[in-house]
């Protein structure tokens, strides 16, 4: 079976997006949901939901590494 | 000998050389390493001799208030003000670093203009960030100096203690212990790989949305790189807090803080846990 190449590339992608978008999608809720219950809070909760952010971020970040860099 | 880029072209994983001391190739990562390391000293020498007791220069008060603000998380982190301020300037100093090579790679000009090596035309200025060599040195000098902090603050034994628990003859505490010890040496991994990762793959979406554009390239590049700025600043801010968790996590001792209930040490208890993988 023959596959082409540009296809899985862009499967990879596809697929690498879901678990990092879930992810962010979390947190988000997570982050909107604890500052509705405590809004004094607010600073503390964002510049921890950021860094939260930054980690899920570079799994999709690999993915488009791993992409970007097999010919 | 130096000139433009004549198209996009997608960057390369590795730095290239621009010229060779002595035998030695040296990279454009690492010349323009050098050239931002000496411009973000400038620029915090020129804000040290501006800064005064009453604000006058609205630089140095913004710089200021920046400095004012990573302390706070930092003490809150590490739940003792002197501890923090032994090893703020480094975690300070490593998010400044990091934080200007990677809004400098969105300069125009570094990465498009060339110079001519060895008969191959190549960047002559590249992101310190957009190199593996100089975030995995970073990520393994952190985890080199948070071994040493430990044992320095708790002693040897009580470090060890630290992963293989007070009964080490236990297979199952060797066990543990083993899969901690491995966690420590994969920090340097995912450390390095986040900061670089997140840079390279970000570098190259800008480019490959210009390529896609074709004639409005301009255009289509925008989005990107606005998002881009926002990612760099985060990149920045998670390895520095990362360095943080991770020595803070690496010199607690419990004994410490039992007489002394700091209020900022149980408030930020969530964080260092949760940052904990």
């Amino acid at each position: 079976m023959h596959l082409d190449p540009t296809f899985i590339k862009g499967l990879t992608i596809g697929l690498g997006a879901i678990g990092p978008a879930i992810g962010v999608g979390l947190i988000g809720a997570a982050t909107v949901r604890s500052v509705g219950r405590n809004p004094e809070a607010q600073g503390k909760v964002l510049s921890t939901a950021l860094v939260m952010a930054g980690l899920v971020d570079a799994v999709l970040a690999f993915v488009l590494l791993i992409v970007f860099t097999t010919s | 000998m130096i000139g433009f880029a004549s198209a996009i072209t997608v960057p390369t994983l590795a730095p290239e050389p621009i010229f060779s001391i002595f035998g030695l190739p040296i990279t454009n990562s690492m010349f323009w390493g050098v050239l931002s390391s000496i411009i973000v000293v400038g620029f915090f020498t020129y804000v040290m001799r501006r800064s005064t007791v009453k604000p006058k220069s609205r630089l140095a008060f913004a710089v200021e208030n920046l400095v004012d603000y990573m302390l706070d998380i930092s003490i809150q982190n590490f739940g003792d003000r002197k501890k923090a301020m032994k090893f703020f300037p480094l975690l300070f100093t490593l998010f400044c670093l990091i934080l200007f090579s990677n809004l400098s790679s969105l300069i125009p000009g570094i990465g498009t203009v060339n110079i001519g090596y060895q008969g191959v035309h190549v960047p002559l200025l590249r992101a310190f960030t957009l190199d593996l060599n100089a975030t995995l040195a970073m990520a393994v000098f952190v985890n080199v100096l948070v071994q040493i902090a430990a044992f320095r603050e708790l002693g040897v034994k009580k470090h060890l203690e630290h992963y293989f628990t007070n009964k080490p003859w236990n297979p199952m505490n060797i066990g543990l212990g083993l899969i901690e010890v491995f966690s420590e040496l994969i920090r340097n991994v995912t450390l390095s790989m986040r900061l670089f990762g997140v840079m390279y793959a970000g570098e190259v979406l800008i480019r490959v949305f210009g390529i896609i554009g074709g004639d409005i390239g301009w255009l289509t590049m925008l989005p990107t790189y606005l998002l881009e700025v926002f990612f760099c600043l985060i990149q920045a801010y998670v390895f520095m807090v990362l360095s943080l968790v991770y020595l803070s996590m690496g010199t607690h001792n419990e004994d410490a803080h039992t007489e002394d209930e700091d209020h900022s040490l149980a408030a930020n208890k969530p964080i260092v846990e949760a940052v904990r993988d």
